[in-house]
């Protein structure tokens, strides 16, 4: 009897979430840098209102009304409104608030967000990044439409195993290991591992949806439909032999060197990535060229 | 019998020959083709936007012209009977919504014939006119070719 009030008290105590942080080191918000932070992030390409004709374009992208719904093999994963609305989006939200739903996962309320919110990238962004994002999201208009909950299945469903898995594979450290005096791959680290977050999709998952660290970035089965999220180190058949000015130019132009166009998902990701500063997009393609070259069958 | 048996195997040769010849002119593989001389066109202008290489206008005017003549041709050759086999990524939308797909047709003619009459001789001049056909091939990709 003992043993099973123990055991149920241990569950409960790993299960239960993150305290997150209480304090923030001092910083005065750049909304400017906020908004390349944005681009950056994609924030867009989840959290902007679906409309009629198909993606968002041009101001819609940034009315962050939510809605769009990404169907898993866990379930629906339904975006939420993370306009500045001050009910049915984040405009209520603290500083503190936004980083601990950025980098810890955690809601105002105090329960784990489903990693469908890529914080686990997230949390290897700086504190004064993360701040400078919201005050560019203080700024956008507000959009009244309120949150849906998700429909997961079973277990998936029950919010409180997210608290475990979080202790499990919440990590700010780095993936991969890069020269500390090389200022390109160390920027395009962060944008590729962090705001970023190319390895959600890039990157296999383990049973229980961590990314294997051990295939970073080496292709994996589409997280909301059918196909395959390409292999996209330096091990790629396909792009194996793309220079880091090919990358940073499909980046940008969305052509690739044998002048086909960028495709599927990756459309808007692109054109995200179209908005960096030419040397951020440079950044990410010598990071994409530094990391260890996985092949396709390995 | 030997002589007949020599016309009904002459008549399968031809008749496999046929199909081969009607199959190399398929619309589908007609539009392929067009497109490969598309992307050979857009390779030039691309390395010279790049800076990989040097302004030529005259290059740049022969790959405009490549793009003004097969952007002419594309949008009659997806007849109703093309819309699957031989590998074809041509979306459903094209024939669900072909005014809208027309319109991206018209809208890569445009930018080809603007290129094409501007004759630009500087890299700065060609540079937003090859910006839009550029565009036109993305913006049509986007909603009527198929990824896998």
């Amino acid at each position: 009897m003992i043993l099973v009030f123990v055991l149920l008290a241990a569950g409960w105590l790993l299960t239960s979430p993150g305290s997150g942080t209480d304090s923030l080191p001092s910083h005065t918000p750049d909304p400017e840098n906020g908004e390349a932070v944005f681009w950056a992030g994609g924030c867009a390409s989840c959290h902007a209102t679906p409309v009629a004709e198909g993606r968002p374009q041009g101001n819609d992208k940034l009315l962050l009304g939510g809605g769009l719904e990404l169907e898993t093999v866990y379930g629906v994963f339904r975006v939420p409104n993370i306009s500045p609305h001050p009910d049915a989006g984040i405009g209520a939200w603290s500083d503190v608030d936004f980083v601990n739903a950025m980098q810890h996962g955690i809601s105002p309320a105090g329960f784990s967000y489903y990693p469908s919110f890529p914080y686990t990238s997230y949390a290897r962004m700086t504190v004064q990044d993360v701040l400078d994002l919201k005050a560019y999201l203080d700024a956008l208009p507000a959009v009244a439409s309120p949150s849906v909950q998700h429909a997961l299945g079973f277990p998936w469903s029950v919010r409180r195993g997210v608290g475990l898995w979080q202790r499990l594979y919440l990590d700010t450290a780095p993936i991969i290991g890069v020269a500390e005096d090389n200022a390109a791959l160390q920027r395009g680290r962060a944008l590729v591992e962090g705001v970023g977050h190319c390895g959600e999709c890039h990157t296999p998952r383990n049973a229980l949806g961590a990314m294997n660290s051990d295939r970073w970035l080496a292709g994996a089965s589409n997280p909301d439909g059918p196909g395959r999220i390409p292999n996209i180190t330096p091990g790629a058949a396909d792009i194996a032999d793309w220079s880091e000015s090919d990358l940073a130019y499909y980046f940008e132009s969305g052509f690739t060197p044998d002048w086909d166009t960028v495709g599927g998902s990756m459309v808007a990701v692109q054109e995200n990535l179209a908005r960096l500063s030419d040397a951020d997009r440079r950044a990410i393609a010598a990071y994409l060229k530094a990391v260890p070259a996985i092949s396709e069958q390995e | 019998m030997r002589a007949t048996l020599r016309v009904v195997t002459l008549g399968c040769v031809l008749s496999i020959a046929g199909f081969a010849t009607a199959d190399d002119h398929s619309p589908i593989k007609q539009r392929q083709d067009l497109m490969q001389d598309t992307r050979k066109a857009a390779s030039p202008v691309g390395k010279m936007l790049r800076g990989d290489v040097e302004f030529d206008a005259d290059v740049f005017l022969e790959s405009m012209n490549v793009f003004l003549t097969v952007g002419t041709q594309y949008g009659d050759l997806f007849p109703d009977d093309s819309r699957f086999g031989e590998g074809t990524e041509a979306a459903p939308a094209i024939w669900s919504d072909r005014e809208g797909f027309n319109k991206k047709i018209d809208q890569w003619v445009t930018a080809a014939r603007a290129a094409v009459d501007a004759a630009p001789t500087t890299l700065d001049d060609a540079r937003p006119l090859a910006g839009q056909v550029l565009r036109s091939c993305k913006g049509c990709h986007d909603g009527y070719r198929i990824d896998d």
